[in-house]
């Protein structure tokens, strides 16, 4: 029945060549380090689903932001376990992500072919931090809010464009509701969509030109 | 384990992998199904007497409108809300109190004294005085508040 199902659907679909390409590719003798980008895609997984979850009662305005989040955390069933996933998931992203770089820059695995999958891995890099700069701001408590003033202060005294740069980042001279509301706009829309669409292609050139093997002494 | 024929080492490994994503999505799933429908579950915490006036003011054989302030707290908010009761006495010491909310699809009734009757404006639903669907679509009477006087005040009960 399963298989009648599949057979139906390949015949129209194909879907049978793209499992095969992404989950049947041969690989070479690799070791464990060799899952750390897997393993930073779970967690990405993960945080996806977590942080739609959380925007069903996360409100981003300063009268709001830090209620619907105590809320979340000890009024909604399971809140908690939502809001804690993604709460570890974010350092577990950063985690993963620089290991994950590591292995990659110790096996020497940025050479040719893979220059693309490395620049895109390094811009997935700064999504992921931006993500936690971003992410950071929203429970909107102390710590949330003096961080944020300090992380935006920093990018002010960048040579020329600093003070520009810390209004464009706030929306103004203060840490205000502008600075949450287009914090949270691009914690949940612009990184997420510049995410995926590097990580389409990411993922496409790993799967094209096949992962690297260890290099051995003579190499 | 060539008892185990036809288990390959790749299906062993599929199988594996089917069953650990498998538990995952249920820990994953099961708690975020039960954080969506949470809210669903939240029945009104306390039912409290809410005091709407004096008794003086109850017309005798006529519904008389009162209306109360209500605190509700829905999740992180506290709204205030004002609830409307109708209150009729033919005798002056049993009172029955009418909520104004349409039975049908929630709209707002009111008393139309020239006709003697409850009107809604929505579907043009009739009420008779007690409350009792005398036209119109609605399935039931309209809903009928616990209510008491003390100290010449009435009060009903409500969450």
């Amino acid at each position: 029945m399963g298989t009648q199902v599949g057979n139906w659907l390949d015949e129209r679909v194909g879907w049978r060549k793209v499992w095969d390409a992404i989950f049947l590719r041969k690989i070479p003798k690799v070791n464990w380090l060799f899952t750390l980008g897997s393993a930073t895609l779970f967690v990405a997984l993960i945080q996806g689903v977590t942080g739609i979850l959380l925007t069903i009662y996360y409100v981003p305005t300063p009268d709001h932001a830090y209620d619907s989040v105590q809320f979340i955390t000890t009024q909604v069933p399971a809140g908690w376990l939502i809001r804690g996933l993604h709460h570890y998931g974010a350092s577990a992203m950063v985690i993963l992500t620089v290991l994950h770089m590591l292995r990659v820059i110790f096996y020497g695995a940025y050479k040719f072919p893979r220059e693309v999958t490395w620049f895109t891995g390094v811009l997935l890099l700064l999504i992921v931090t931006g993500f936690g700069f971003t992410g950071y701001l929203l429970p909107w408590d102390q710590k949330a809010f003096w961080a944020t003033t300090v992380g935006t202060r920093i990018a002010s005294v960048a040579p020329g464009i600093g003070e520009w740069l810390l209004f464009v980042m706030r929306g103004g001279e203060e840490l205000t509701a502008v600075t949450l509301a287009r914090f949270y706009g691009v914690h949940v829309w612009v990184l997420p969509a510049s995410l995926l669409m590097l990580l389409t292609i990411h993922m496409y050139l790993v799967i094209r030109i096949g992962i690297s093997a260890v290099p051995k002494r003579e190499d | 384990m060539s008892e185990e024929k036809g288990l390959s080492r790749r299906d062993l490994l599929s199988i594996g992998t089917l069953a650990i994503g498998g538990i995952i999505s249920v820990a994953l799933g099961i708690p975020a199904v039960a954080y969506i429908i949470g809210p669903a579950r939240r029945r009104v915490q306390e039912e409290n007497w809410i005091r709407l006036g004096p008794v003086s003011k109850v017309e005798i054989g006529t519904p008389t409108l009162f209306k109360a302030g209500v605190e509700r707290q829905v999740g992180w908010i506290i709204n205030e809300e004002e609830i409307s009761v109708y209150i009729l006495t033919d005798d002056g010491r049993n009172f029955v109190a009418l909520s104004n909310i349409c039975t049908h699809l929630g709209c707002r009734v009111r008393w139309i004294s020239d006709q003697g009757q409850f009107f809604c404006p929505c579907h043009n639903a009739i009420f008779n005085k007690q409350g009792e669907v005398v036209t119109g679509p609605p399935p039931r009477p309209l809903d009928q508040y616990v209510v008491k006087v003390e100290d010449e005040q009435i009060y009903v009960l409500g969450g």
